[in-house]
């Protein structure tokens, strides 16, 4: 029915039609709306007190908020246009992201320094459903992986700005990384160059391996297996595991110990990551070099193109894509993953959620845990726009 | 010339191809027919390398190629395959360019190629040198993938089941355009298929392969006439023999004096064709014309009917 309703082109009702998803984006909204929007605490380990939206701003303020909210609301489920839906969403985070800083400020004690202001749980249902709204949207545009590379970038300008401003100034989470930053940007550092470092050893011992085990078909069984068995153990045990050699190896062979070789610390985190990255490594080198047809292996052959010739100029860039497929996993996968390097003295991230969860203070758990999240994503949305551009005119 | 000597391929203890010898002259097209698994492809793929021989020589105007490095033997060497296997990452031009660059060509040279190559196979330069692989019809493809064999000019064009991945009209438009292309070339031609018709069609000269053996060597009258074995005898067809037959004579060559009604036909149209034009018309002789349309006399279907008889 719905369909004979599309096509009618004088149909008014049709621009008005309810979106299903859009429902549910609405209800969450309500539900946002209904919930604690920020929390109030004594001293940062105090337990909170909700406050609603009226009771966290000024009422001009929480009016404006709870209007552009209604909005963007009302445009989840009416809206049919992906880029008017698209301006809903971002109406929606906008309102949110001001309006808790705003919160933050209106809240503060003049006379108690220790007094920290939190995003409440209406707070984050509401940036869910801002997201949620916001993604469908883009995926409903279509963008072009350009595209998506310029919208992930303006996101960044975004919250960049707001912290800039100092619109955030007040938040609790702010107030954390205050009194550690220069702790948090040497973890930030450790965390990248645990994640990416192991990528890139990944790469450059899997990728040979991969086509090694690709050309000779008796290694193939036996390699995939051994790297399975590695991706089976949990990373705790891992770095567990690792300890005792390393710090055998840092005992006993001269110069290991100047390499920054230890038991604990950022070695064994860094050979562990390494060690589980490489079966997505390998995996994806073999996948996709038997994927490159037999009939292009062979003309590649009788053509006159040496062993060489045909790995660089043909295979390999024909597997690319799924190379690349599998370089993207390693990257998302590690940057998680060092989040738990922290436990073995390795820093990252990790350092602030472990410290956060040993104080029960949940500001400091998110310091160490936002960062990581948003460098997955971002690394995902990059890495996704370059797979599609590699994989251009090929069928 | 191109000698096969006592050509051998065993794999395990099963040999694929036993104790070949063959001389094909050069200039011609030679055709390998036999069903699947009779080791024609096993055959082919010996003369370049892909697959080396057990026992047995191949020798390229009396060179061995086993003492030139494989891929340099290659890159001398056309090869054109059933499913074309053009690199799908390159474009048609790049593609055709192959084996050129493989061989150092300085630029100019290679895109002057390239552009003789596609005016020679019937594609427009300005809108296909850049389009890619899959943005082509099966033929063109096809047709690519014979160019990219023939561009740096081989002296021998190896072709695997080149027409299979084929519907019937483009494959019998390009089995003609590569008869056409090969007269004006002069390049020899090892051909290999499953189809007696193709085979007939093409080949100079055809080599019939059964279970690793070369059953018969001869040019394709004698094969139909004077057929090996029963193997030979059941690949070309019962029924369809006459008919095979037919085909490898023009028309001009049963034209007897006398006149005849209706459309005249081509002195240089094959029996086969002229059998149907008679046939679907209900005449018993048509008049014949030649190439520049004089009348040279006429046709009829006893004469056709004597042509498709057992030669005796």
């Amino acid at each position: 029915m719905t369909m004979l309703a599309d096509a009618g082109p004088d149909e008014p009702a049709a621009s008005w039609r309810i979106d299903r998803l859009g429902v549910v984006i609405a209800l969450l909204l309500v539900v946002a709306l209904a919930l604690p929007f920020a929390t109030f605490r004594a001293t940062r380990i105090a337990s909170g007190t909700g406050l609603l939206l009226h009771e966290a701003l000024p009422a001009p303020a929480a009016a404006a908020a709870a209007a552009a909210l209604v909005a963007a609301l009302a445009g989840a489920v009416t809206l049919r246009r992906p880029a008017l839906r698209l301006a809903a969403g971002v109406l929606a985070l906008v309102a949110l992201a001001l309006g808790v800083g705003a919160a933050a400020a209106f809240l503060t004690p003049a006379d108690n320094p220790y007094a920290r202001i939190a995003p409440g749980s209406g707070f984050w249902v509401g940036v869910f459903a801002a997201a949620m709204l916001v993604t469908d949207a883009m995926v409903r545009l279509r963008l072009g992986p350009a595209g998506r590379l310029i919208a992930l970038a303006m996101t960044a300008a975004l919250i960049a700005a707001l912290l800039a401003s100092g619109a955030w100034s007040r938040l609790s989470l702010l107030a954390e990384y205050r009194s550690r930053a220069d702790v948090f940007w040497r973890e930030a550092n450790t965390h990248v160059i645990l994640a990416a470092g192991s990528l890139a050893a990944a790469v450059a011992v899997g990728l040979p391996l991969g086509i090694l085990a690709h050309r000779v078909r008796r290694l193939r069984d036996p390699m995939i297996n051994v790297l399975n068995v590695i991706q089976t153990i949990p990373s705790m045990a891992l770095f567990g595991i690792l300890i005792a050699p390393l710090g055998w190896i840092a005992a006993n062979v001269p110069g290991a110990h100047a390499l920054g070789i230890r038991g604990i610390g950022m070695a064994p985190a860094f050979l562990a990551l390494f060690l589980y990255s490489l079966l997505p490594m390998v995996a994806n080198t073999i996948v996709g070099l038997n994927g490159v047809s037999r009939a292009v292996v062979d003309a590649a052959r009788g053509m006159g193109l040496t062993g060489l010739q045909r790995l660089f100029q043909v295979e390999m860039p024909l597997a690319l894509p799924v190379i690349l497929t599998g370089i993207r996993i390693v990257l998302v996968q590690n940057i998680g993953l060092a989040t738990v390097a922290a436990l073995i003295g390795g820093g990252g991230f990790g350092v602030f959620l472990f410290q956060g969860l040993g104080q029960t203070a949940t500001d400091l758990i998110l310091l160490g845990a936002l960062p990581p999240v948003a460098l997955a994503f971002a690394a995902a949305v990059v890495l996704d726009a370059v797979i599609e551009i590699s994989g251009r005119g090929k069928p | 010339m191109i000698e096969l000597s006592h050509l051998t391929k065993v794999y395990g203890d099963i040999p694929v191809v036993n104790d070949v010898d063959m001389t094909i002259a050069t200039g011609t097209i030679t055709v390998i027919v036999g069903t699947s698994g009779s080791g024609k492809s096993t055959l082919l793929r010996m003369v370049n390398r892909l697959i080396e021989p057990t026992e047995g020589r191949v020798f390229i105007e009396g060179r061995d190629v086993s003492h030139l490095p494989a891929h340099e033997l290659r890159r001398s060497i056309g090869y054109a395959i059933q499913n074309h296997g053009l690199f799908p990452h390159w474009t048609v031009a790049r593609n055709i360019a192959t084996v050129p660059l493989l061989l150092g060509w300085d630029r100019e040279k290679v895109r002057a190629r390239v552009a003789e190559l596609m005016e020679l196979f019937q594609l427009d330069h300005d809108q296909f040198a850049d389009r890619y692989p899959h943005e082509l019809s099966g033929g063109q493809q096809q047709r690519v993938g014979v160019a990219r064999a023939m561009a740096a000019r081989p002296a021998l064009l190896l072709m695997d089941e080149p027409f299979g991945a084929l519907d019937p009209i483009i494959r019998a438009k390009a089995q003609a355009d590569l008869k056409a292309i090969q007269r004006r070339t002069g390049t020899t031609i090892l051909l290999v298929t499953h189809d007696m018709a193709e085979a007939i069609h093409l080949g100079d000269r055809i080599a019939v392969m059964d279970g690793g053996l070369l059953k018969q060597y001869a040019p394709a009258a004698d094969i139909l006439a004077r057929p090996a074995d029963a193997f030979v005898d059941d690949l070309i067809g019962v029924v369809d023999r006459p008919f095979h037959y037919l085909t490898l004579g023009t028309v001009g060559a049963a034209v007897e004096p006398g006149e005849a009604d209706g459309a005249p036909l081509n002195a240089d149209a094959s029996l086969y064709e002229g059998l149907g034009a008679l046939l679907w018309s209900g005449r018993k002789a048509a008049p014949v014309v030649d190439a520049a349309g004089r009348d040279v006399g006429r046709v009829s279907l006893d004469s056709i009917a004597e042509r498709a008889a057992r030669p005796t």
